[in-house]
C-alpha cells in the first residue's frame, strides 16, 4: 500500500539557532528523498550543516521549519515540534546509529554492549539476532571481552552490532571511520556496503572520508547549509 | 540476557574507590542509626528487666533522706531509718496489693576487711513471702531457708565467692561473733542480688536488736490496679517514703532522653552527610557519562529508562551500605553497648542495645528511602540529557 | 512533685547498683594506688597484668600446680579459670618487685592473702586484705605477718598443706600460730601463702 516509494522525504528543512546576537542558519530549505534500501553519503566541510541535517533525518532533532516524512507519514515539522518521547519511539523502532567515538560502556562485555538497546526496547528474537551479528561481524570469539581488550576496528564493529540488534530500517553513520586508520576504515566501509546490499538496510552516512563516501550510491555535498 | 540492573551495577564498578567510600559512608550512618534504634529499645527493656527482677514495683522505706542510706552503704556506720512492722498489715488492707514482703537491712562494720575495715550488709527477708516474689532466682546449690528464726543464710553468687562459702559452711557475723550456716547459693543474676547475704528476717531482728523494725517493704501491685492512685494512698501513711519504680524508671528515662537526643542528632547529621555523599557520587558519575547517556537515548532509551538506571545505581549503593551498617551494628553491639554505658549516668545491667528483625528492617528501609530520595535529583538530571548534547560535542 | 522525685534515681542506684560495692571479687587490691605505695615502700608506680592457669597452660599446668601444692584444687571457687591480678611494682622504669593475692577458704569466710615479693621471689611483706576469723585480730597483727618476711617458695616446698606440718627445724616450722583455737584459719593462711608462691613461680618467675 505504499503510495510513496521513498522511505524518507524531507521538504524545505531549515534549522536556525542563535549564537549571541546573530541568527545562524545551520541548514536552509533542504528538500531531498531517500529511497528505501539506498545508500546516501553526505560530505562537506565542517560547518556545512551536514551533522544538523543528519540529526533531523535521524529524528534526533526538530527542524525550525519544513517537514520530514517517513513512509509518507509526516513525522517532524508542521504545526508542532515532536516531543522527546515520540521521537524516541520512532528512533528505537526504525533507526540504528553509529558514531565516530564508539561509546561502548567499558564495564560491559561485548555481548552486553550489543544487547544494551534491548534493555529499553526489545524485539523478541534478540538472542538469535545477536549470534547472527556476531558471526557476520566476526566477533564470535570476543563475546566475553571488555571493550578495553579490543582494537579500534573491533570496537566499531561492536558499535555496528549494537546499532543493528533491533533490526532497524535505517542505519545512520556519523563519521564512522573518523577514529580509525585507513585499513580499518576500508574494512568498515566494506561492512557498511555489505549491510546495505545484503540486508537491504537504508544507509545514511556523514563523512570527511571521500574514499568511504564513494562506496555510496549517491553523494550529496553540502555547503553553507545548502545542497550544492 | 542483560538487564538494567546489570548495567547499573557494573557502572558502579567503574570508579571502585569512589563507590566503596560512598558505601562505607552509608554503612557508618546505617550503623549509627541501627545502634540508636537498638539502644532506644534495649535501654528501656534492660531497665524494665532490672525492675522486674526486683520482684516488686513499689518500695516503702522509712522516712529520712536516702542519701544517708547511700552513705551508710558505701562508707559504713549506722544511721538506717526504721519503720514499724505494723505498717505491713495497714498496707495489706489495700485491695491493690497482690503480694507484700517485709525487709530489714542491717550493715555491720568489719574491721578485717581491707586496710581500714569495710562494711558487710545483711538483708533480712521473710521466707514465707520473699522467695515467692523473687521466683526467678535460681540456686547453684541448696535452697531457701524455711524457718524465719533459723541461723541460716542464702548467699548471692558474688557474696559467696568473696566469702568462699558453699552450702554447709559456716559464716561468721563479725560484730556479733554469731555463726550462721550457709544453706543456699544463688546463681548469678547480674543484679544487686549477686552481692547480697540473705538471712531470715526474724534472725536479723533478734541478732541486731531490731525486733518489730523494718527498713523496707516490697509491694507487688495487682495487675489491674491503678498504681498512681495506690501510691497516693501510701503517701498518707505516717513516716514512710514511697519509692515507685515506675516513677524512678520515668525519671531515669528522662535523664537518658537527653543522651538519646544527642545520639539522634549525631545519627541525623551522619545520615545527612551520607545523603549528600550519595548525591555527589551519583551526580559526578552522571556528569562524567553525559555523552554515554545521550547515546543510550539515541538508541531508544526513554527518559524514564535513564531515570531508572541512575536510580538503581543509587539504590544499590544504599542497600550495600545499609547491609554493611547492619552487619557492623550486629557485630559491634557489645562494644557499642560498653561505649554507651560509659557515657550514661546510669545504665541497667542487661544488654543496652537490642537489635531485632524490626530494627534491622527499619534501618534498611530508612537507608533505602534515603537512597531513593537522594537519587531523584541525579536521576532527573540524567533523564533530561538530550541525545544531541552528546553528539554535538563531536561536531566541534 | 519534682522535689519529691529528684532523689529517686539515687535511691534507685542504691537499690540496683549496690553490686559495684561487692564486685571486686577475684583477687584485686581494693585501692591499688594507695595499697601498692603502702605495701612496697620505695615504689613509684605499678603495672597490672592478669593471668589464669587456664590461659597460661591449661589442664597440664593445673596438675603441676596441684602436685606442687600437695593437694587438688577444691570447691566451687578454686578453679582453673580464676583470674589472678599481678601488680608489677616499679621504681621509675625498674621492676622492684611484685604484689599478688589469692583467695582461700577459711573456717568462717573468705581469706585474701597478698604477698609482696622482691624480683627473686623472696617475701618482703605479708598482708591479709580480708580475713573472716575469730582470731582475725591476732592473725592480722604485724607480728604474725613479720614471720613470713625473708621466706620464699624454696622454704615452703616441703610444707605439707594436708597435715599442716613443716620439716622440723626448717624456717617455715618457725612460723607460730598465735591462737591455737584458730588452727584451721592458720593452716588456711599457710596454704594460701604456698599457693600464692607457686602461682607466682609458674606465672612470672619460671613460666613454661
Amino acid at each position: 500500500m505504499e503510495i510513496n516509494p521513498e522511505l524518507i522525504v524531507a521538504q524545505g528543512l531549515t534549522k536556525t539557532y542563535t549564537r549571541g546576537s546573530e541568527t545562524v542558519h545551520a541548514i536552509r530549505d533542504i528538500s531531498l528523498d531517500i529511497p528505501s534500501g539506498s545508500y546516501t553519503a553526505f560530505i562537506g566541510p565542517s560547518g556545512s550543516g551536514k551533522t544538523t541535517l543528519i540529526n533531523i533525518l535521524g529524528c534526533l532533532d526538530n527542524p525550525s521549519s519544513g517537514s520530514l516524512l517517513i513512509e509518507g507519514r509526516k513525522i517532524l515539522g508542521g504545526d508542532r515540534p515532536l516531543g522527546e518521547r515520540e521521537m524516541t519511539r520512532i528512533r528505537r523502532e526504525r533507526y540504528g546509529y553509529i558514531f565516530q567515538k564508539f561509546y561502548l560502556i567499558p564495564t560491559l562485555t561485548v555481548e552486553e554492549n550489543i544487547l544494551l538497546p534491548c534493555t529499553f526496547y526489545r524485539k523478541a528474537e534478540s538472542e538469535d539476532r545477536l549470534n547472527e551479528l556476531l558471526t557476520f561481524l566476526g566477533l564470535e570469539k570476543r563475546r566475553e571481552h571488555l571493550p578495553g581488550q579490543l582494537s579500534g576496528g573491533e570496537m566499531q564493529r561492536v558499535a555496528i552490532a549494537r546499532a543493528l540488534i533491533n533490526r532497524p530500517q535505517i542505519l545512520l553513520a556519523d563519521e564512522p571511520t573518523g577514529n580509525l586508520d585507513s585499513a580499518r576504515s576500508e574494512e568498515i566501509g566494506r561492512l557498511l556496503k555489505e549491510l546495505n546490499r545484503q540486508q537491504a538496510i537504508t544507509l545514511i552516512l556523514v563523512t570527511h572520508n571521500l574514499e568511504l563516501a564513494r562506496t555510496a550510491d549517491r553523494i550529496i555535498e553540502l555547503r553553507d547549509g545548502r545542497i550544492r | 540476557m542483560i538487564s538494567i540492573y546489570t548495567v547499573s551495577y557494573k557502572n558502579l564498578l567503574r570508579k571502585k574507590t569512589r563507590s566503596l567510600l560512598t558505601v562505607i559512608g552509608i554503612g557508618l550512618s546505617a550503623w549509627v542509626l541501627a545502634s540508636l534504634l537498638g539502644f532506644n529499645q534495649g535501654y528501656e527493656s534492660a531497665l524494665n528487666k532490672d525492675i522486674d527482677n526486683m520482684g516488686f514495683q513499689v518500695l516503702l522505706t522509712a522516712k529520712g533522706c536516702p542519701y544517708e542510706a547511700a552513705t551508710l552503704m558505701l562508707k559504713g556506720g549506722t544511721g538506717l531509718r526504721y519503720m514499724k512492722e505494723s505498717i505491713v498489715d495497714q498496707v495489706l488492707s489495700n485491695e491493690e496489693v497482690e503480694k507484700i514482703t517485709p525487709m530489714l537491712m542491717h550493715a555491720v562494720f568489719d574491721p578485717n576487711k581491707g586496710e581500714s575495715g569495710g562494711i558487710t550488709a545483711y538483708l533480712g527477708v521473710d521466707p514465707a513471702t520473699f522467695p515467692a516474689m523473687k521466683s526467678f532466682l535460681e540456686f547453684k546449690q541448696g535452697k531457701w531457708f524455711s524457718d524465719p528464726e533459723a541461723m541460716e543464710a542464702v548467699l548471692g553468687y558474688e557474696a559467696a565467692e568473696l566469702e568462699q562459702r558453699e552450702v554447709g559452711d559456716t559464716l561468721l557475723i563479725p560484730e556479733k561473733n554469731a555463726e550462721i550456716r550457709v544453706v543456699g547459693i544463688l546463681k548469678r543474676t547480674g543484679t544487686q542480688d549477686d552481692g547480697t547475704i540473705f538471712l531470715p528476717i526474724r534472725t536479723v531482728q533478734r541478732l541486731f536488736e531490731k525486733t518489730g523494725d523494718l527498713t523496707g517493704i516490697g509491694i507487688k501491685v495487682d495487675k489491674n490496679a491503678n498504681i498512681a492512685q495506690f501510691e497516693e494512698k501510701l503517701y498518707q501513711l505516717p513516716d514512710v517514703q514511697v519509692v515507685s519504680l515506675a516513677q524512678v524508671k520515668q525519671t531515669i528515662l528522662n535523664l537518658v532522653s537527653t543522651a538519646k537526643v544527642m545520639v539522634a542528632s549525631i545519627a541525623i547529621v551522619a545520615i545527612l552527610i551520607a545523603t549528600v555523599g550519595v548525591i555527589n557520587t551519583v551526580l559526578m558519575s552522571v556528569f562524567e557519562r553525559f555523552q554515554e547517556i545521550g547515546i543510550l537515548k539515541s538508541m531508544g532509551a526513554m527518559p524514564l529508562d535513564i531515570f531508572k538506571l541512575i536510580w538503581i545505581e543509587t539504590l544499590v549503593l544504599c542497600v550495600l551500605g545499609g547491609g554493611i551498617g547492619i552487619v557492623l551494628a550486629l557485630g559491634l553491639s557489645q562494644t557499642t553497648g560498653i561505649l554507651i554505658r560509659r557515657l550514661l549516668p546510669y545504665a541497667p545491667t542487661g544488654s543496652l542495645i537490642t537489635l531485632n528483625s524490626e530494627i534491622v528492617i527499619t534501618t534498611l528501609l530508612t537507608v533505602v528511602l534515603i537512597g531513593l530520595v537522594s537519587g531523584i535529583y541525579p536521576a532527573w538530571r540524567a533523564a533530561r540529557v538530550r541525545p544531541l548534547e552528546a553528539i554535538r560535542s563531536e561536531v566541534a | 512533685m519534682m522535689i519529691r522525685h529528684a532523689w529517686m534515681p539515687f535511691l534507685f542506684l542504691l537499690l540496683l547498683g549496690v553490686k559495684s560495692v561487692f564486685a571486686a571479687v577475684g583477687c584485686d587490691l581494693n585501692d591499688p594506688d594507695r595499697d601498692v605505695a603502702r605495701l612496697f615502700p620505695g615504689s613509684t608506680g605499678y603495672r597490672t597484668s592478669y593471668a589464669s592457669i587456664d590461659k597460661k597452660g591449661g589442664e597440664p599446668l593445673l596438675r603441676e600446680v596441684e602436685k606442687r601444692l600437695g593437694e587438688p584444687f577444691q570447691g566451687l571457687f578454686e578453679t582453673i579459670d580464676v583470674p589472678y591480678t599481678i601488680y608489677e611494682v616499679l621504681n621509675g622504669t625498674q621492676v622492684i618487685g611484685y604484689i599478688h593475692g589469692v583467695n582461700q577458704k577459711g573456717q568462717y569466710g573468705g581469706i585474701q592473702v597478698f604477698l609482696c615479693l622482691d624480683p627473686n621471689g623472696v617475701i618482703r611483706n605479708f598482708y591479709f586484705q580480708k580475713l573472716t576469723s575469730k582470731a582475725a585480730k591476732e592473725l592480722r597483727s604485724p607480728e604474725f605477718g613479720k614471720q613470713f618476711i625473708g621466706l620464699s617458695l624454696t622454704d615452703f616446698q616441703d610444707y605439707d598443706v594436708v597435715s599442716g606440718k613443716a620439716a622440723a627445724g626448717s624456717s617455715v616450722s618457725g612460723i607460730q600460730n598465735p591462737v591455737p583455737e584458730a588452727e584451721t584459719d592458720f593452716r588456711a593462711s599457710m596454704r594460701a601463702t604456698k599457693k600464692n608462691l607457686i602461682l607466682m613461680d609458674v606465672f612470672v618467675f619460671h613460666p613454661h
